[in-house]
């Protein structure tokens, strides 16, 4: 290719592109139309407006739908893997099976180290979390769009963007080291899960805040026409992304360290075996 | 509620959570986990049979190491007394050929003596005979000095 063609192919592709986005400035965007930025903010947090049916039975907000979407593709997925990929694991591994294998190994690790004495669940728990924060998290990145009973249409957010999916995934995850704690050492051991009694809401808000600001960055990038060219392969791409990752992270060594905690054997045990 | 915090939405993330949680501890997890700690078991159980069996070959590699030193000191040992055998047995054979050969030549020695003395016994007759006819010779034909010349020498002789 000529350098005088290369030229021209650069003007007619500017030229195209300048004149789409005359073209988008011009027209307007339909989101300036229907809710303003302030709403638009404000429904991302608390839902008040943007609500979806479920089946008909109750109104919910989207993050709920999105949960309950992305658990039916993780489930889908687990089957298939499990039905044609599992049976076939050879002592070498191909792609798919070394992924596996690295996944569950990473996770088997983490809990191994930081809960050296009850482990097996805590692996089980932390590799769920992860799969569910990580690809919750991207799942915004779809776009998947739903109508709300207003009969607005809505891009489906992260089910850890809903402050209800934070808080289940926050308590839970503390339910998981009180009982932990009791079925090893008894009440000692619950008591000791007790004492960091703060531990499921700051679980429940740092996962709901890092989220959530993600996603108000999202929408605000998206709201206006021309932030949403270029900016958002950043701000949405990589951001999510980073949190998907970041959050991940942080919930399952927070949830594995406290489960350590919780069911390491009390010295009085060790000293009595030593004994 | 605060932030519109609604009980049951909490309760189905929950219960949705919980479930997706067992699908992937049940279906993913666990059987990846149970192939993973079976490698390792197999791969440990090869580790420590290999651990043996090169134990083992050390084991027997002393051992043969030991036995074969054993088996060139015996071979050794034995090569040495079947030289000093040997060595005893040439000694015992020279001195026989050298006793053989002593007796033989006293043999020969007195056979020698023997045969001497006889051929000296048989020689003065034999003598005499010739000095007879030397005589007879003489007297017939040569002069009476020669007669009286060996007249004496017979008497020397005598």
């Amino acid at each position: 290719m000529s350098k005088k063609t290369k030229a021209v192919s650069s003007l007619v592709f500017a030229l195209i592109a300048a004149a789409l986005i005359i073209g988008i400035i011009l027209t307007g965007s339909p989101g300036e139309k229907e809710e303003s930025i302030k709403e638009v903010m404000r429904d991302a947090v608390l839902h008040e407006t943007g609500k979806i049916s479920l089946f008909g039975i109750i109104q919910v907000n989207p993050g709920l739908i999105s949960a309950f979407t992305v658990s039916a593709v993780l489930i889908i997925i687990a089957i298939i893997l499990r039905i044609f990929v599992i049976p076939k694991f050879t002592l070498k591994p191909g792609k798919i099976q070394y992924l596996l294998e690295r996944g569950v190994g990473l996770f088997t690790g983490i809990a191994k180290e930081n809960s050296p004495d009850h482990n097996i669940f805590a692996g089980g728990y932390i590799f769920a979390a992860a799969v569910y924060i990580f690809f919750g998290t991207i799942f915004e990145l779809f776009g998947i769009q739903a109508q709300t009973v207003r009969g607005i249409s809505i891009s489906l957010p992260a089910p850890l963007a809903d402050i209800n999916g934070a808080i289940a995934m926050g308590f839970l995850s503390y339910g998981i080291i009180l009982f932990g704690g009791l079925f090893t050492n008894g009440i000692k051991g619950m008591l000791k899960a007790l004492k960091d009694f703060s531990l499921p809401i700051s679980m429940s808000f740092r996962l709901f805040g890092a989220l959530l600001s993600g996603a108000l960055v999202t929408e605000l990038v998206y709201y206006y026409a021309l932030t949403s060219y270029v900016l958002p392969v950043l701000v949405g791409v990589l951001f999510t992304l980073l949190h998907a990752l970041i959050q991940s992270y942080v919930l399952i060594t927070l949830v594995s360290i406290f489960y350590g905690e919780s069911t390491e054997p009390s010295k009085k045990k060790e000293k009595r075996k030593k004994s | 509620m605060p932030l519109n915090i609604d009980i049951q939405q909490v309760l189905l993330h929950m219960l949705n959570f919980v479930i997706l949680f067992a699908a992937l501890y049940f279906l993913l997890y666990k059987p990846v986990k149970k192939f993973i700690d079976g490698r390792e078991e197999y791969c440990k159980d090869i580790e420590k049979r290999t651990k043996t069996t090169l134990s083992d070959a050390e084991e027997l590699k002393c051992e043969y190491s030991g036995k074969l030193e054993s088996a060139q000191e015996e071979i050794k040992k034995m090569k040495s007394d079947a030289a000093d055998e040997a060595e005893k047995e040439a000694d015992e054979i020279k001195d026989k050929a050298r006793q053989e050969a002593g007796n033989i030549i006293e043999k020969a020695r007195a056979e020698a003596e023997k045969e001497k003395s006889n051929i000296l016994n048989g020689v003065n007759p034999e003598i005499c005979k010739l000095a007879q006819d030397a005589a007879e010779k003489i007297v017939f034909e040569s002069t009476s000095d020669a007669y009286d010349s060996f007249l004496d020498i017979t008497d020397g002789d005598e």
